[in-house]
């Protein structure tokens, strides 16, 4: 995990969160994770390919994120219903497409997936081998914690899937062509 | 999510769990699910992204874990630590890669993003607008479920929040 990917992200949200909130970002401190940790009640998950590659999470709890997307569509929310879900998780989207055009200006271009949605708190989330950096965004409403558990990815291997354990064909090594 | 991205997943759960874990599974019906998941003791996500792109959960008991990671490692394991979840999170990694190169044969390329780990049953993993095809699948062993929530991209170029601003020219 590199540290010059956080800035990106950081960056990103705050200007997201002007954008979308009229909400002014700081962040908390900084920590390197290794172990599984335990979610946020709301977690937004995004996974990242290319020349760097990984999870992007951000965690939350239920209140802050209706308060949240009560603010950027105008509107209450009681609960988090579907509409609510969608737009924490564009929430999440917009922040890391946005970190990705930056971290691409930076010599690492990605592409993200959509978001997935991840509800309950007590369960616990692991990157496994990936070390995670963790930091909270605080603003009026709440914190929001981002935790990236990305790597640059090998050289001669971006964009390919590496298939380590198992080897089928002899003449091939698993990268798709 | 089309029912074509369905056969490569399953070819490759019958090919890699026969491979490390000398298991057959069968395969049970399946249905198509919108509302969100509802997470088994362990779940392993992965993002694809590419001309196929989406998430794939594997969901399983403690107990199927347990007997996967003791069958791929060939000893008996009774405790989830963190050398039986990265065990789990990698046979799904192989299975979803060993789909993604069928995929790819097919015509559809696409990337898989590392696998993440999920633990603790009753929590939700809502895939939002993709819907998700449910696979059930049983064994000697224990049950596992499989759910593709996948999409096919129609125009596979970077998508607007990353077209990047070019740099003005240089007047000097």
């Amino acid at each position: 995990m590199n540290v010059e990917f956080l800035n990106p992200f950081v960056e990103a949200a705050r200007d997201v969160f002007l954008a979308e909130t009229k909400l002014e970002v700081t962040r908390g401190a900084i920590r390197l994770e290794a172990s599984a940790f335990t979610a946020d009640e709301v977690t937004v998950l995004i996974s990242l390919v290319g020349e760097v590659r990984g999870v992007v999470l951000f965690g939350l709890s239920e209140a802050t994120c209706l308060a949240l997307v009560g603010r950027m569509m105008s509107q209450a929310f009681e609960t988090l219903d579907p509409l609510a879900q969608s737009g924490i998780a564009e929430l999440g989207n917009v922040i890391t497409g946005r970190a990705s055009v930056k971290l691409s200006e930076a010599g690492f271009a990605s592409n993200i997936s959509p978001p997935t949605l991840i509800r309950g708190s007590g369960v616990t989330l692991s990157t496994l081998e990936f070390k995670r950096i963790s930091v909270p965004l605080i603003n009026e409403i709440g914190e929001i914690n981002v935790h990236l558990a990305l790597e640059q990815s090998p050289v001669d291997r971006q964009g390919e899937n590496h298939i380590p354990i198992l080897d089928f064909d002899s003449d091939k090594d698993g990268a798709v062509p | 999510m089309n029912v074509k991205f369905l056969n490569p997943f399953i070819d490759a759960v019958y090919e890699v769990l026969e491979a490390e874990t000398s298991l057959q599974v069968q395969r049970g019906s399946l249905s198509l699910e919108t509302d969100p998941y509802l997470t088994q003791d362990v779940t392993v996500v992965i993002g694809m992204v590419g001309q196929i792109e989406g998430s794939v959960f594997y969901g399983m008991s403690y107990t199927m874990a347990l007997n996967l990671v003791s069958r791929m490692m060939g000893e008996a394991y009774e405790y989830f630590d963190t050398l039986a979840q990265s065990g789990i999170a990698e046979l799904g990694n192989v299975i979803t890669g060993r789909a993604s190169i069928k995929l790819a044969d097919s015509g559809y390329e696409a990337t898989l993003s590392p696998p993440t780990l999920i633990e603790g049953a009753d929590a939700t993993i809502s895939t939002l607008d993709n819907p998700r095809l449910v696979v059930p699948l049983t064994s000697e062993v224990g049950d596992m479920v499989i759910h593709l929530a996948l999409r096919e991209r129609t125009n596979f170029s970077l998508s607007t929040p990353q077209i990047e601003t070019p740099a003005a020219p240089s007047l000097l």
